[in-house]
């Protein structure tokens, strides 16, 4: 079994924040969490929390919740290519999507990106207190 | 200027938006930043440790798992949300490795080329010109591919390191007896059409050999690609390679009684002509032979048993448990050609010697001795 890894870095889709950028490419960045967002229920399309990067340039912001996360950029030891699974549908003729029954065969992983640094937030949260939270029912 | 808000994404849970983090050694990143077209892939079956291939090498995956989480976050359509794609907690390590090609023997056991019994399987049409079918389902190049966990190239080498001819799409490994004969021939042939090794003609090589000894010139072409050169139809020999070739040959009918070397190297010498006389040298057969003291005769003689190391078991363990089993102790230079074909380089040697084997140090020089008690 052999599945291609295409080099698909450079698309014509909406590009970051330029002050985002700064911490990763154009198109894609790092996050690092010390430890994991842990949420229950439906987690699409909502919302985690607000970075503010224009406070200072140096010193990012993440405010999840009532909890400031302080972060700072570093610079990778190696490189990071980000690999992002493209499982093609096989689609028949009649127009109806068909899931494959051996769907390795069908899979390939297109490199995204190359990264050469992330943000991390290593810090322990700060409580915020006497503001209004920013999510009310996506984090617990 | 007002925050960046981030969200999760749409399929963050789902398969399809499956995100991993491969780290880049230089040669990796190299390669993945100067072309869009690099042709890396991952390779095995999927009860296998995936390796990740590029066109040249083999690298084996080792998942490095983190303690912290990463969000792989992308722009939206709305330059004031960002999304995150993916928490991932691991990371892929590649480290370089052998090609894992051990499988090949197998897959191609009761494959073998060889004179005589080539019609009943050769490729043929019947009346309709369909191809014959044969006896054995087909093992084709790309079935290897599909199946080995080795990149192209060193699959390429592979096939000509170990002789296996590929005839019609299909792997055949060439009977080593046979082989022998083709390169004596093809010696005799330069002699006889007057040729010089250094560029001969192809197809006239090729000719002279399926009409005088009814060769298969697909397979004269193929020889001649592994031991030497072939560019502009011209063939450039590689005169050691071929020289060892026929050594081996005639070494091979000692493998249980020795024979002498003096006696060996002129029988050698006979063997590949006047031409390369001069190029016989035992040396070149390092890896495949063991030699002693004769205990027969009055001068000091050594004789020499065919002991390959291609047929040596390929596990490092197993492979010290052979030859500690052949000889219990063995000079340095003696044993490293029988280590040859399973490190990477002299410094993996080392470590493997070092883990499997005792080095005992007198005047004679260095020796190994197994580690294991033999009970």
């Amino acid at each position: 079994m052999i599945i291609p890894i295409n080099i698909a870095t450079s698309s014509a889709g909406p590009t970051l924040p330029p002050q985002l950028a700064k911490f990763g490419t154009d198109e894609l960045v790092l996050i690092e969490l010390q430890g994991s967002l842990d949420v229950e229920g439906e987690i699409s399309g909502q919302l985690v929390g607000k970075l503010d990067l224009e406070t200072d340039p140096k010193k990012p912001t993440l405010l999840i919740g009532h909890h400031l996360l302080e972060g700072k950029l570093q610079n990778l030891a190696k490189p990071l290519a980000v690999m992002h699974k493209n499982s093609r549908e096989s689609s028949k003729p009649g127009g109806e999507m068909v899931q494959e029954v051996d769907s390795s065969s069908s899979t390939e992983w297109d490199i995204v990106a190359v990264v050469r640094r992330k943000m991390v937030f290593t810090k322990r949260p700060m409580p915020m207190v006497g503001r209004v939270p920013v999510t009310t029912d996506t984090i617990r | 200027m007002s925050n960046i808000n981030l969200k999760f994404g749409r399929n963050i849970t789902k398969d399809a938006g499956a995100f991993r983090l491969l780290e880049l050694p230089p040669e990796l990143c190299k390669l993945v930043e100067e072309s869009t077209n690099a042709k890396l892939t991952i390779r095995g079956q999927p009860d296998e440790d995936a390796v990740l291939c590029t066109p040249e090498r083999t690298y084996s995956l080792r998942s490095v798992v983190l303690s912290n989480s990463v969000l792989v976050v992308t722009p939206t359509s709305n330059p004031q949300d960002v999304v995150i794609r993916r928490q991932i907690h691991e990371i892929l390590e590649p480290v370089p490795c052998l090609p894992r090609l051990q499988k090949l023997s197998t897959l191609l056991r009761g494959r073998e080329y060889d004179e005589g019994h080539e019609e009943d399987e050769e490729i043929g049409e019947d009346e309709e010109g369909r191809p014959v079918s044969f006896k054995k389902p087909r093992f084709t190049y790309d079935d290897a591919r599909g199946i080995l966990q080795a990149s192209d190239f060193e699959l390429e080498k592979c096939l000509k390191d170990r002789r296996i001819l590929v005839l019609n799409g299909c792997l055949r490994p060439i009977a080593p007896s046979h082989l022998t004969t083709v390169l004596e021939i093809l010696l005799n042939a330069l002699v006889s059409l007057s040729l010089s090794h250094e560029n001969a003609p192809v197809e006239d090589l090729a000719a002279s050999l399926q009409e005088e000894h009814d060769i298969n010139r697909d397979i004269t072409r193929q020889v001649m690609q592994w031991f030497g050169e072939v560019a502009d139809n011209l063939w450039k020999m590689d005169v050691e390679a071929t020289v060892r070739e026929v050594g081996i040959g005639i070494l091979r009918a000692h493998r249980h009684d020795s024979i002498l070397e003096p006696q060996f190297l002129q029988k050698w010498k006979v063997a590949v002509g006047d031409t390369f006389e001069s190029k016989v040298d035992i040396k070149l057969l390092s890896g495949n032979y063991l030699s002693r003291m004769s205990e027969l005769g009055d001068a000091p003689v050594f004789e020499l048993l065919y002991f390959p190391s291609s047929t040596l078991p390929s596990d490092p363990a197993a492979r010290f448990a052979d030859l500690f089993l052949t000889r219990p102790r063995w000079k340095a230079e003696e044993i490293t050609p029988f280590l040859a074909d399973i490190v990477v380089d002299a410094k993996d040697r080392d470590r493997l010697l070092l883990k499997h084997a005792r080095a005992i140090t007198n005047s004679e020089g260095v020796w190994y001795t197994t580690r294991v008690q033999m009970q």
